[in-house]
């Protein structure tokens, strides 16, 4: 390693211009003044880690990012029923194993070429292959690459490693956006070619706003129904409420609960929300004592009183919940109202365990969600009167989801909404990555199993709601309420529906009337 | 320059050099010592242990970390201050729009802070010594330092931005096309950093210009009938500019890298964010450019202070 002189004064000399240039941040000259621009923000900075790759998306920035520029085969609609999309139909064989979806006829991508199988087949085999290191792999885990093929232009096959009737939702995930055939990790991060009603017209990890033009080839006639959409993540919850009511944004994607009344009743903004199952809870190692017997889990889930967490938690905009991660109104979920908090029962299930004088604990939490820190609060003071002696572990927030989730053996937690297959397997399935709770149960597997491959509804249905009792009674998990999700927009904006699951937008549709 | 104030100069630079390269070796070591790593902190919750061996290897964490610090220093040494493991782009860049953000914030509060916070101990100073105006400038400024910045902040969109209509309640610059535009917009952030930086500015001056104002000579020039605003003006305040000056310097230091809290309020993207996110997703390049360029500025703005102190004072001028 030489140190050559000049070439080090050539550089500082390139920094001192570079930041020249900067302080000078000369005017930029704006498009004609007919250009429709839609400014959204969603509730999360992510500083230099914003992607537009659909594979490695992982926060509301990146779904927004995805949902303009991409689209998928099958999108879930509020009640988590398949709509269709870039697929028209889908069609299963008599097992449920393989899947034949028929492709939209007539679709372009940005640059014009049009959309095939090719694409469609190019985009699962990237996100299953283990080199590629995707998450959606593990989500993805029935879809064999080599199962994957184009029957013809406008038809793919999918035969799975074992029949599953919810394939179509399965894949209308987060990470399933069509990409173009070809193009490499790299591109998509931030050139991404989609079908989706806007493309790419400036972004750069970091720099806010990332930029999105109208595409002129979107197959959608009459849309997108504005030309421009600047998109900025805005972290303080307060700021962005102001930024919204001092019109400069137009929808925020994400409203702090207790914003609300100040927003309620401004002629300026619409409020719009939405119930799901995202669910705030606890989750206990059953295989570390003293979690590891049955009686001490079902008494944590005895001392908690519900409706307490929906006020504390999110100001009363949920549903109660009640040890399972499907909400009463979904499809397969279970109709029973939650138990009422039980101090005796609770004692008893104790001192049968073992532990008449009670248990110490010790419970992780962080504000690396907000209601999380509260779960913890309330929690302790309500398993106190059963002699459950909770120890509150804050842990540094950037940490928390990366060393602290799925390590320690107690913890708060909070998850997305979900369809019902989905919400039961990835976290309660034995094989499932994100077993938080180390619950491994041969039964409650082989019912989802069983439920995937049983194609009369009245079974299926009686399969997953079984599955489910059994979690209640033997999980680790103690899962207090659903929330809701809000958002809000300008009152001049028309066209857009907040969807239950924060990470589905679908800006096509939206306008800004003057 | 005269030859003492080279000599200072020359000293400082010297040692300035091996405070930086102390710097780079203490955060890369703190890094290390942080739990987690990269590729943790990016895929956060979707980790796998698949996802997380994959992205590892794309990164090159698996090497001993002796080894990644020789080639980051080797490559500064070069002028390349290498490539942000999570933005996968060069590092310079992003430092150079955040710095340059951070100067002009800094930049235009000071011009606000300086006159504001010296002219204020001033008038305190030149009334009765804790008489009504003194202790209400006092007081009020102290007020101000006390509460937190993001109090302040929210307090001034609330009135100025929300309920007014005056300013716009987020800094985006990128919105901001005149040189109106950009005071204005950067109007609301200036004014809560003011609040947080007059009151020490404020009573080191006033402080000093009382103990100058009983010495002596100050007592002689008033004998010999100057006016009153001249001894306060050409006489006290010179001396008595020299505490004033190294509190400002310690403001400036604190406007280009320490006003994070501001920054999130704001919707500012200053290189106190910057490194404040680098260090949550564990960017070792971002955030050992980040603190590198962060010490050079103290480095600097403490040096500058230290010259206008010996230029300005004229009792060191003399000596």
């Amino acid at each position: 390693m030489s140190m050559d002189k000049p070439q080090t004064g050539a550089i500082s000399r390139r920094l001192l211009l570079a930041g020249t240039a900067v302080l000078a941040a000369t005017p930029r000259v704006f498009a004609a003044a007919a250009t429709k621009t839609l400014r959204l923000a969603t509730g999360e900075a992510d500083g230099v880690k914003g992607t537009l790759d659909p594979a490695f998306g992982n926060n509301d920035n990146d779904a927004a990012r995805a949902s303009l520029v991409f689209e998928r085969l099958v999108v879930p609609d509020p009640g988590f029923a398949p709509q269709p999309q870039l697929a028209l139909t889908w069609t299963p064989d008599a097992t449920g194993q393989i899947w034949t979806f028929a492709l939209r006829p007539g679709v372009a991508f940005q640059d014009g070429t049009p959309f095939t199988a090719s694409d469609v087949v190019y985009t699962y085999r990237r996100l299953v292959d283990p080199k590629l290191g995707s998450p959606a792999a593990a989500i993805l885990s029935q879809v064999d690459p080599d199962g994957i093929r184009a029957v013809d232009d406008h038809t793919v096959e999918f035969k799975l490693r074992s029949p599953s009737v919810e394939f179509p939702l399965l894949i209308a995930n987060r990470f399933t956006y069509v990409v173009k055939a070809g193009q490499t990790s790299e591109q998509l991060r931030t050139a991404g070619i989609g079908t989706g009603p806007f493309k790419v017209d400036h972004f750069v990890p970091g720099e806010e706003p990332s930029v999105y033009a109208r595409n002129e080839h979107y197959w959608q006639p009459g849309k997108p129904k504005v030309d421009r959409v600047e998109l900025r993540g805005i972290a303080e919850d307060s700021s962005r409420v102001a930024a919204l009511l001092a019109n400069q944004v137009d929808i925020v994607l994400e409203l702090p609960v207790r914003s609300l009344q100040r927003l309620e009743g401004n002629k300026d903004v619409t409020i719009q929300s939405a119930r799901t199952n995202a669910w705030f809870g606890l989750a206990a190692f059953s295989d570390v004592p003293p979690f590891d017997d049955v009686r001490v889990r079902q008494a944590l889930k005895l001392v908690v009183n519900r409706d307490q967490y929906l006020k504390a938690v999110v100001g009363g905009h949920g549903t109660v919940a009640n040890d399972t991660p499907v909400a009463p109104w979904q499809n397969y979920g279970l109709p029973d109202a939650p138990k009422p908090p039980d101090i005796a029962g609770a004692k008893k299930l104790l001192a049968d365990a073992g532990h008449p004088n009670g248990i110490d604990i010790e419970l992780y939490t962080s504000a690396a969600d907000s209601g999380l820190l509260e779960v913890a609060a309330l929690f302790q003071a309500q398993a106190a009167p059963a002699g459950i002696r909770v120890t509150i572990n804050k842990a540094p927030a950037a940490d928390y989801w990366s060393n602290i989730w799925l390590k320690k053996p107690f913890v708060v937690t909070s998850w997305n909404a979900r369809a019902a297959d989905e919400a039961l397997a990835l976290p309660f399935l034995s094989t499932g990555e994100w077993n938080e709770t180390h619950w491994r149960n041969k039964e409650f597997d082989g019912l989802i199993f069983e439920a995937r491959r049983t194609l009369d509804d009245a079974k299926r249905s009686a399969l997953y709601q079984q599955a489910q009792h059994l979690l209640q009674q033997d999980g680790g998990a103690i899962i207090l309420l659903y929330a809701d999700t809000v958002g809000a927009s300008r009152a001049n904006v028309r066209g857009y529906r907040i969807h239950p699951q924060k990470i589905n937008h679908d800006f096509s549709d939206v306008s800004i009337d003057d | 320059m005269s030859r003492p104030l080279a000599r200072l100069v020359g000293a400082r630079l010297l040692l300035s050099l091996l405070s930086l390269f102390a710097v780079s070796v203490i955060v890369f070591a703190v890094m290390e010592a942080l739990p987690g790593d990269t590729a943790q902190r990016i895929l956060g919750r979707d980790a796998t242990a698949q996802s997380l061996a994959v992205l590892r290897a794309q990164l090159h964490l698996e090497r001993p970390a002796v080894e990644r610090y020789g080639e980051w220093l080797g490559g500064v040494l070069h002028g390349d201050f290498g490539t942000s493991l999570v933005a996968r782009r060069p590092v310079l860049p992003y430092i150079a729009a955040h710095l340059g953000n951070s100067l002009l914030l800094a930049g235009i509060a000071l011009v606000l802070h300086i006159p504001l916070a010296v002219g204020l101990g001033l008038l305190g100073a030149a009334t009765r010594r804790d008489g009504p105006i003194d202790t209400a400038i006092s007081a009020a400024a102290l007020l101000g330092m006390s509460l937190p910045e993001f109090v302040v902040g929210i307090v001034l969109i609330s009135i100025l931005a929300t309920t007014l209509g005056w300013f716009p309640p987020l800094a985006l610059l990128d919105e901001a096309h005149s040189v109106g535009a950009v005071i204005s917009t950067l109007f609301l952030p200036v004014l809560t950093l003011n609040f947080a930086m007059t009151a020490y500015v404020l009573r080191q001056t006033r402080n000093a210009m009382f103990d100058v104002l009983r010495s002596d000579y100050v007592r002689m020039a008033t004998l010999r009938g100057l006016p009153r605003g001249h001894v306060l003006l050409h006489h006290a305040l010179p001396n008595a500019l020299a505490p004033a000056i190294n509190a400002i310097a310690l403001n400036a230091g604190w406007l280009v890298g320490g006003v994070v809290v501001v920054e999130v309020v704001f919707n500012y993207p200053g290189l106190g964010r910057l490194l404040v996110e680098s260090i949550s997703f564990h960017d070792v390049p971002m955030i050992q450019a980040s603190a590198l360029v962060l010490s050079a500025s103290y480095i600097t703005i403490n040096l500058a202070a230290d010259m206008a102190t010996v230029l300005l004072t004229p009792k060191l001028r003399v000596n």
